[in-house]
């Protein structure tokens, strides 16, 4: 039984709980999250928080872990002329939470919503492909492209901004007079930096959520997370940088909770610039690639709640069962290998040099995130046993976007996107000089084939050729050395006891609070 | 007294207009490019072209004092800009997180004036003695403390074992006791420390000897004659600390979950949502200049030499 705060049964005040926080018992799940859920726009982006997008709207075709697609809001659906335009059957009998039907005529005026906006959503190939909309009857429409392009299904199943929201909310300007979806929650209330609260959607049409209502505090700290879950204010954290690795550990050992890690979501990775010295040698960045003690990174620094990385897509992921290997780690090869490039270490010295230039890298880093200072500061031991010398560079988000996009860094921290994203869309970002990657690559000889066959690869309607095509990108990326892959991003969950094991969403920001239930 | 309140008045919207113009030409001419942060906020991919016209929109095109000159006009019209990252406009989120921080800077500073005025008489009514050793060592402790590590101490004490009180949000009387004690400790030993020196002081003053000699009552002499003489540096301290404590209250504000300005600063900061930065140290620099006022005004009440212009 939780605990009632004594002064206030003392003081005969009382208890100026929200009304759910009351009720926590009785089928209200309660969770945290660092800001609020924001005006819960399907369409847009900052400060809509796409945990919450997830769970008021729905798309027509859903990813699940692997790659593959199962019905949603469509229950079948078909390509034609040879990929260029898709038709979908709409489920019958859904409707919106404020009563309209969803139908045909609701997808059109959602998907006509997100082109007037295009250029904002101008980071996603899916929407610069779609042409247009048609309702063909009340239950099927027809999503017109402009040419074949392989990953739309896939780009559907985004948590935006291809949603749908009840065209009766819908303004023209692409605002919504309120947030209303098909989901299976429902928005009650919010309180902006306090929290808010979500309802079972009663006339949902598939599986109702077991709870009754989701309450979702506004907690900055991890911390103060931690503790708020002790003292059983919380129920569950959930999140892949919700709670430090040393607080999961503590939470794992402790009985009266139980912690857990979904399988990999994404890629935590360095990348390592071609196109600048002195990374712009290959011989360098595969002594990285070997000087570095990967193992002890996950082990120490990230007191193993992610499974070290060897690629720069894990297993998982469509296409990338590739049976790539990253380098073994094995200093004395890797200062053997500097050695026959020509980076000698002056005597006394511990940097090595070449023509006088002393063999030295930028590692940047965002000064804010703890994580990436410890690693970076791992990372930095490591190469100076390798005669490598890395200046640390810690700076706030905004200044260390800035150095991706104009390249100026030697290593840099980074993630890849994570399902349904990876590896098509974050491999056509490739292609955009305001990437880090595209930076990175650009010293590669290979870079403009590289460039070419993406584009390929996301038009081509041949698998075979799909297939041949990622194995040659990844394989080439691989053997580049322009990636460190360092571990996997998990989600990681840590519930209290009373809650029954808490499942995984397929992607990192669908968190399956329908799927939660008291043990 | 009217003519000490206009010179006031007019000092603060002086230091209003210097601080905002400062604190504008910091964030424009620091590092980084606005434009770009912008787009970050918003999520708009950072093209050439999008950054164009993020600056034309922006008016960072123009020049330094133009732009300032601009913001300055709406300003005047209570019209601070909308924050980048919520997209609301910067008063109606100020309105919104002030009461909570300005709820939890009152509660701070009432627990600064029951710990530190009673104890520090005390201190001062039994000097050198135990209760002047205990409460000296109370005071080091105090401000060695920082604020945050008290929080979590007192979380881990009152909330995680005891279960007595809320450890996180602003949902009813009882949440906000650890939070005002987190926020005003360092300033109450500061407070203790300052009217035991205080008092000490007031009761060497020559005039108690003419109090003793007409026969007052100790309980008078030391309520008219000392305390309240002994109350106006505390006092003072009072005014300056109320920025400490607003600063004070952006971390506690997070560790406990207090929905306040103090939280939602950080994460402008933490964003880079320059108009949200803005409008948020002109609101702190009104607040503290305006606690400041009372202070001298109560100041000038308690000592007429002030409101005199005569020497101490």
């Amino acid at each position: 039984m939780r605990r009632r705060p004594l002064l206030a049964a003392l003081s005969g005040v009382p208890f100026l709980a929200p009304a759910a926080a009351k009720a926590s018992q009785g089928g209200t799940l309660t969770f945290s999250w660092p800001v609020s859920a924001g005006p819960l726009n399907p369409h847009l982006y900052n400060p809509n928080q796409m945990y919450a997008q997830a769970m008021l709207y729905e798309p027509l075709v859903r990813y699940v872990e692997g790659g593959t697609l199962e019905p949603a809001l469509a229950t079948a659906w078909e390509a034609e002329r040879g990929g260029r335009s898709f038709v979908f059957q709409l489920r019958q009998g859904v409707r919106f939470s404020d009563g309209t039907p969803f139908d045909a005529a609701a997808v059109v005026s959602n998907v006509e919503a997100v082109l007037r906006n295009r250029p904002r959503h101008a980071w996603l190939e899916l929407i610069a492909q779609i042409d247009g909309a048609e309702a063909l009857d009340g239950g099927t429409v027809r999503l017109r492209l402009k040419g074949p392009y392989y990953p739309a299904l896939l780009e559907l199943a985004l948590i935006r901004p291809m949603r749908f929201a009840s065209p009766a909310v819908l303004r023209p300007d692409g605002s919504l007079s309120a947030p209303v979806g098909t989901g299976p929650w429902r928005l009650a209330e919010t309180v902006r930096g306090a929290h808010d609260l979500f309802v079972r959607n009663e006339d949902y049409w598939g599986d109702k959520p077991a709870a009754n209502r989701l309450l979702v505090r506004v907690l900055a700290d991890s911390n103060s997370r931690a503790l708020a879950l002790e003292t059983g204010e919380i129920d569950l954290i959930y999140g892949t940088d919700q709670i430090d690795a040393d607080t999961f550990r503590r939470f794992a050992t402790d009985r009266r909770f139980t912690a857990t890690l979904s399988p990999p979501l994404a890629t935590r990775m360095l990348a390592v610039n071609s196109a600048r010295f002195p990374t712009d040698d290959s011989a360098v960045r595969q002594a990285i690639a070997g000087g570095i003690d990967r193992a002890a990174l996950v082990r120490h620094v990230l007191q193993g709640t992610e499974p070290a990385a060897e690629t720069l897509f894990a297993e998982n992921f469509p296409y990338c069962r590739l049976g790539l290997r990253a380098p073994a780690f094995d200093r004395a090869a890797a200062a053997a290998r500097l050695d026959a490039a020509g980076w000698r270490l002056p005597a006394g010295g511990r940097v090595r040099a070449r023509d006088g230039r002393p063999l030295s890298v930028d590692l940047c880093f965002v000064g804010a995130d703890a994580l990436q200072k410890a690693l970076a500061e791992a990372v930095q031991g490591d190469l100076a046993r390798i005669g490598i010398g890395a200046r640390l560079i810690g700076e706030d988000a905004g200044t260390s976007d800035g150095r991706q996009r104009s390249g100026d860094f030697g290593l840099i921290f980074g993630n890849t996107w994570g399902a349904p994203y990876d590896p098509h869309a974050f491999m056509g970002s490739m292609r955009a000089p305001s990437h880090a990657d595209f930076q990175a690559q650009r010293g590669l000889t290979e870079k403009a084939e590289i460039d070419r066959r993406i584009g390929a690869v996301l038009t081509t309607t041949d698998e075979a050729e799909r297939v041949e095509t990622y194995r040659w990108l990844l394989t080439t990326l691989h053997a580049s050395g322009v990636y460190f892959p360092i571990s996997y991003l998990t989600n990681k969950a840590v519930q209290r006891a009373d809650l029954a094991p808490v499942p995984f969403g397929a992607t990192r920001y669908e968190i399956p609070f329908d799927r939660m239930r008291r043990a | 007294m009217l003519y000490f309140l206009a010179r006031r008045i007019a000092g603060l919207l002086l230091l209003l207009l210097v601080v905002s113009f400062v604190f504008f030409a910091m964030l424009r001419l620091g590092r980084g490019d606005p434009a770009l942060d912008y787009l970050r906020l918003a999520q708009i991919p950072p093209t050439e072209a999008a950054l164009a016209a993020a600056r034309e929109s922006l008016g960072l095109d123009r020049p330094l004092v133009e732009q300032y000159l601009t913001w300055l006009d709406h300003a005047l019209r209570f019209d601070l800009g909308r924050s980048w990252y919520t997209s609301r406009p910067v008063t109606q989120e100020i309105a919104h997180y002030l009461p909570a921080t300005l709820q939890l800077a009152a509660a701070a500073v009432l627990v600064m004036l029951l710990v530190g005025v009673p104890f520090g008489i005390w201190a001062a009514l039994r000097r050198d003695r135990w209760p002047d050793n205990a409460t000296r060592i109370l005071a080091f402790i105090g401000v060695s403390v920082p604020n945050f590590w008290l929080a979590f101490l007192l979380v881990l004490l009152f909330s995680v074992t005891l279960g007595w009180l809320p450890a996180i949000g602003r949902d009813g009387p009882t949440s906000i006791i650890l939070p005002a004690i987190a926020t005003a400790a360092m300033s109450a030993c500061v407070m203790l420390r300052l009217v035991r020196t205080s008092v000490l002081g007031a009761l060497g003053e020559p005039h108690l000897r003419f109090a003793r000699a007409r026969g007052l009552a100790r309980r008078t002499i030391l309520g008219r004659h000392v305390v309240l003489n002994a109350m106006v540096p505390p006092m003072t301290m009072l005014g300056l600390h109320v920025g400490e404590l607003l600063g004070g209250a952006m971390v506690v504000e997070t560790v406990f979950a207090w929905p306040g300005i103090g939280r939602w600063a950080l994460l402008a900061i933490q964003n880079r949502d320059y108009p949200a930065l803005q409008g948020f140290v002109l609101a702190m620099t009104t607040v503290f200049v305006l606690c400041n006022l009372v202070i001298d005004l109560l100041h000038a009440w308690l000592d007429p030499r002030v409101r005199l212009g005569l020497p101490a």
